[in-house]
Order: C-alpha cells, then sequence, then structure tokens
C-alpha cells in the first residue's frame, strides 16, 4: 500500500506541474480572471453556502416538530443541490439574443414545480413518520 | 481600543464538536468522494478526448468511425459533471467541520504536513468547484470571465485530477477502513445517544447517501435531453432542448458570424483550389451534382447533439471532379469574419469518407442561413465546431 500511495502522490504532483506548465503564456489579465474564479468558488462555498446550511440545520432542529427533521434535511439536500446545479439556466444570463435555439425553456417555472414537487414528498414523508412514531409509542412499553 | 488577538478570534471560531448532526461521518464520506471520483475521472478522460478531437495528435489517427463516438464521449462529460455538482455539495458538507481543525501550535514536523495537506486540499476544493462551475456556465454560453475557456478548462483539469490522487494517496487507509465499515456505523460517538434527540429525528447517513444519489441522478436526467433523444421532453433544465429551425438547434447565428450578408450574395461561389487551379461552384451548379444523403449528428463541445438527415455533394466526389486526389487533407474557409472556427483542417480520413459531405440540405429542405447556408460541411464523428458553416473555399492540400 504504501508503494501504491506513493506512486499516487508522484503521478498527482506531477499532473498538477503539468497543470501550470499550461498556464506559462496566459497573460496577467487571464491569470488574475482565473485566480478570481478559483478563490471566489472556495469564498462562495465555504464562507456563504455551508454557514448558511449550517444555520439552516440549527434553526430545523430548532424549529420543526421532531416528526419533520429527517424528511426537511432529505427535501432540502435535494432542493439546495440541485438549484445549485441549474444555476446557470436560472440565472437568466447566458445564451445570445439572436439565438432562439439555446436557454428558451421555462426554467422558473420548473424551478417552482421541482421546489412544490419536493415540498409535496416532505409533507408526506413526515406524516407517514408521524404515524410510526405514534405507532411505537402506543406500543406496550416492554 | 486593541486589535483582536490571534486566541480571540480562535475563541469565536466554531470547532469541529460544534458540528453535531450525527449524518456526518468518514463512513458517508468515503461513499460520497467514492462516486464523486469517479464522476471526476470521467469528465478528465473525456475531456481530454475532446481535445485529442479538436486537434488530433499524430499518434493518434482519429477517424469517422464510430460515427457517433464524439457525441457519446462529451454527452458523458457534461453528463458526468452535472452529477459530480449535488456529489461535490454533500462532499463539502460532510468535510465542512473539518475546515476549523486548527494546525499544530508550534513550528513542527506536524504543523508541516498539516499545513501541506490543508493546502492540497484547498488547491483540490478550489480546482473542484472551477471546474464544475466553469463547465456549468460554458454550457449555458454565459462567459463572465477573462481567460480562454478552453485552455483554462484543460490546465486547471490536470491540476484538479493531480490534487485528487494526492488527495487519495492521503486518505487511501482511511479511505479502505470506511469503505469497508458499515454506512452507519459510529466508533466516534462520545455521548450517551439514548435519549439524544438528533440520533432519533435527523437524517441518518443513509438517508443522506439516498438524498444525494437522487440529486445527483436528477441533475444528469434533466438536463441529459439535450444529447439523448428519448429525455428531451423530461429534462426541462436542459440549455437546449432539439427545438429549431429544420429541426436542428444552433449555436452561432449568421449574423453572429457576420455572415448574414456575403452568404447570401446571388454571385456566392464555392471555390476549390488544387494545386494552383480554382474551380468555382454556384449552389445551382452545387445542386446539379450527385447528391448523397447521410442521418448524421451535429455534437457539440457544450455536451448537445442531435441527429439529422444531411443531403449534398460529398467532399471526395467534389475534390475528384476539380482534378485533385481524394485522399488529401482539406483546407476548409468559413464567409465567417467574426469568432472562433472561420476555419478548420479536414484531414484525409475523412475525406476519404463518402459521408463528408458539403451539405446543401437538412431535413429535406434547403439549409437554412443559421445552417450554413450556402453550403457547410457535415462529417461524422467530429466535434459541432470543426462541422464549418457558410463554407466559401476548399483548398486541397498537396
Amino acid at each position: 500500500m504504501k508503494a501504491t500511495r506513493g506512486l499516487l502522490a508522484l503521478t498527482g504532483i506531477g499532473f498538477g506541474l503539468w497543470g501550470l506548465w499550461l498556464m506559462r503564456d496566459f497573460t496577467s489579465s487571464q491569470l488574475v480572471s482565473m485566480a478570481t474564479f478559483l478563490a471566489g468558488g472556495v469564498i462562495l462555498h465555504d464562507a456563504i453556502l455551508a454557514p448558511v446550511t449550517v444555520g439552516l440545520g440549527v434553526l430545523a432542529a430548532r424549529l420543526l416538530p421532531s416528526h419533520f427533521r429527517a424528511a426537511a434535511a432529505g427535501a432540502f439536500l435535494i432542493w439546495a443541490t440541485l438549484t445549485v446545479a441549474f444555476f446557470n439556466v436560472l440565472s437568466g444570463k447566458g445564451g445570445k439574443p439572436d439565438n432562439s435555439t439555446v436557454l428558451h425553456r421555462p426554467y422558473a417555472l420548473s424551478w417552482l414545480v421541482l421546489t412544490g414537487v419536493l415540498i409535496g414528498v416532505m409533507v408526506v414523508a413526515a406524516r407517514r413518520r408521524r404515524r410510526h412514531l405514534r405507532a411505537v409509542a402506543d406500543l406496550p412499553s416492554s | 481600543m486593541r486589535l483582536p488577538r490571534v486566541e480571540d478570534i480562535e475563541k469565536r471560531l466554531p470547532t469541529p464538536e460544534d458540528f453535531t448532526s450525527r449524518a456526518r461521518g468518514t463512513e458517508l464520506t468515503a461513499r460520497v468522494g467514492t462516486a464523486l471520483g469517479i464522476t471526476f475521472g470521467i469528465c478528465f478522460l473525456t475531456g481530454m478526448w475532446s481535445h485529442f478531437q479538436y486537434d488530433p495528435p499524430g499518434w493518434l489517427p482519429i477517424g469517422p468511425q464510430p460515427t457517433q463516438l464524439y457525441r457519446v464521449t462529451q454527452g458523458l462529460h457534461v453528463m458526468s459533471g452535472m452529477a459530480a455538482i449535488p456529489l461535490l455539495l454533500v462532499k463539502l458538507w460532510g468535510v465542512y467541520p473539518r475546515l476549523f481543525i486548527l494546525p499544530p501550535k508550534k513550528l513542527s514536523r506536524a504543523f508541516v504536513v498539516d499545513v501541506l495537506e490543508k493546502a492540497s486540499i484547498g488547491v483540490l476544493v478550489a480546482a473542484g468547484i472551477f471546474q464544475l462551475a466553469s463547465g456549468a456556465l460554458n454550457i449555458a454560453q454565459w462567459y463572465p470571465w477573462a481567460f480562454s475557456f478552453r485552455r483554462t478548462h484543460e490546465a486547471v483539469a490536470w491540476v484538479a485530477i493531480g490534487a485528487l490522487l494526492v488527495h487519495i494517496a492521503v486518505k487511501l487507509p482511511i479511505i479502505r477502513t470506511a469503505l469497508g465499515a458499515d454506512l452507519e456505523d459510529r466508533d466516534d460517538d462520545h455521548h450517551d445517544s439514548t435519549d439524544d434527540d438528533d440520533e432519533q429525528h435527523g437524517p441518518t447517513r443513509r438517508s443522506v447517501l439516498l438524498g444525494a444519489s437522487a440529486a445527483s441522478g436528477l441533475a444528469v436526467l434533466l438536463t441529459a435531453g439535450q444529447t439523448v433523444p428519448f429525455l428531451r421532453k423530461i429534462s426541462v433544465f436542459g440549455v437546449r432542448d432539439g427545438d429549431g429551425p429544420e429541426d436542428l438547434p444552433i449555436n452561432r447565428t449568421a449574423r453572429a458570424a457576420r455572415t448574414d450578408k456575403t452568404a447570401l450574395d446571388p454571385n456566392f461561389r464555392l471555390e476549390v483550389m488544387v494545386g494552383g487551379a480554382t474551380m468555382a461552384f454556384s449552389r445551382e451548379q452545387l445542386m446539379a451534382l450527385p447528391q448523397r444523403t447521410h442521418r448524421l449528428p451535429i455534437a457539440c463541445v457544450e455536451g448537445w447533439s442531435r441527429s439529422a438527415l444531411w443531403t449534398g455533394v460529398s467532399v471526395c466526389d467534389l475534390i475528384e471532379l476539380a482534378g485533385g486526389n481524394p485522399d488529401s487533407d482539406v483546407k476548409v474557409r468559413s464567409l465567417q469574419t467574426k469568432g472562433g472556427f472561420g476555419t478548420s483542417d479536414l484531414p484525409a480520413n475523412f475525406v476519404r469518407d463518402h459521408r463528408t459531405l458539403l451539405a446543401l440540405e437538412l431535413n429535406g429542405e434547403a439549409l437554412t442561413l443559421d445552417h450554413g447556408y450556402p453550403c457547410r460541411i457535415i462529417a461524422p464523428n467530429r466535434p459541432g465546431v470543426l462541422q464549418t458553416k457558410w463554407v466559401r473555399q476548399l483548398e486541397v492540400k498537396a
């Protein structure tokens, strides 16, 4: 395993250096733009998206009835990750005004439908959970 | 007022123990990470393949067979990138508390190792997010940056995969243990869980894994219709739905390429250059030549593709007619005066294939202006940008 790990690490370092070598003739404005996006993605996630997610989790744990919590967490996971994944079409940016074959779907409407479906699934799952919890509570304790 | 000291800031930062969700754990991280690693691997291989298809290296003569190859590899590239977005977010959620592990206080070997490992993870996260974000924006033709997408996406891909390999090397023993353990295993449990509210009602690792898989699958399903025909109606978040004039989407319009006037010039003549001689053909003369019809896909680097029925003159027939050897490389020049890919090189192995057409009709109708009127190249297994539109000249190389 030691040899495998060493080989992996060396290959990885080689790949990384090759990537840097491919940037050797980038202009300084290209490099600045690239660095901005590299750092921007990390900051956007680590300083905004992740703390907001953690904060929502804390709020949910305090405010939501217990039978709702797992369902809400699942629905939020799917909703939030898909909203990020589809941000490219939801933003309203991109495409060209003279090309109607690109970005011509009602994305905001689809997103509202997706949100509604996930809320519906969450409510159904939470109700089933409550019925389950009641059934367990009604059992004579052993 | 005094400036806060390092200790004051440290006191305000959360510690890993402040994150209490029992759903986090190496057993989950390793599983999501493995799936994420596979999607990154597919992206890397298909991405490098795409660069080969743009500029075939001498040692790898890429030809017109298999017809659908680029369509499949590039469709897969974008699909696995979409699949990776939810997986990356869940993976980062799982390890977020580790961001707050402070390095050892004293400058020691442990300190150096810790800083190096954090740096390699920083590179991996930055490059990973960069690749997925720049790819997602590129397929929506949204370019809010000053770098060349193609070259930067390639260079950062090497950095991302390099950092990923280093990460796997560092974590390999932990990964193997975690993958071998049951998903809900909890050896780090240091609190009494019998009456723990979170233990009973919060999400489980299994549910997070299930949710991540569902989100990843949906991210693919709801966009893949731009290349998988039977998903067209389902993929409501796809950039394209396959519709367009003559039932085919457009990437660059005639107006954007500044060909909207020159292409409609009644005096248009296609030039075929062989040696020093040039033969000129009007569109009517091209229509009068023997026509061939083939079903071929347009497969774009942006991950969309669609098959269509193309009719026109085989490039090899045309070259023979002009007295050239159809076993030659051909330089294709467009009327296009704005934007990249105004010329393309058609290697001899494509020229030899009679399915490589100078197309005049699309799905049974005359080409529309935006599809490349008066004539365009369509060849099997080529990236879309090399299917040059508004062709004005074919130069047969010696």
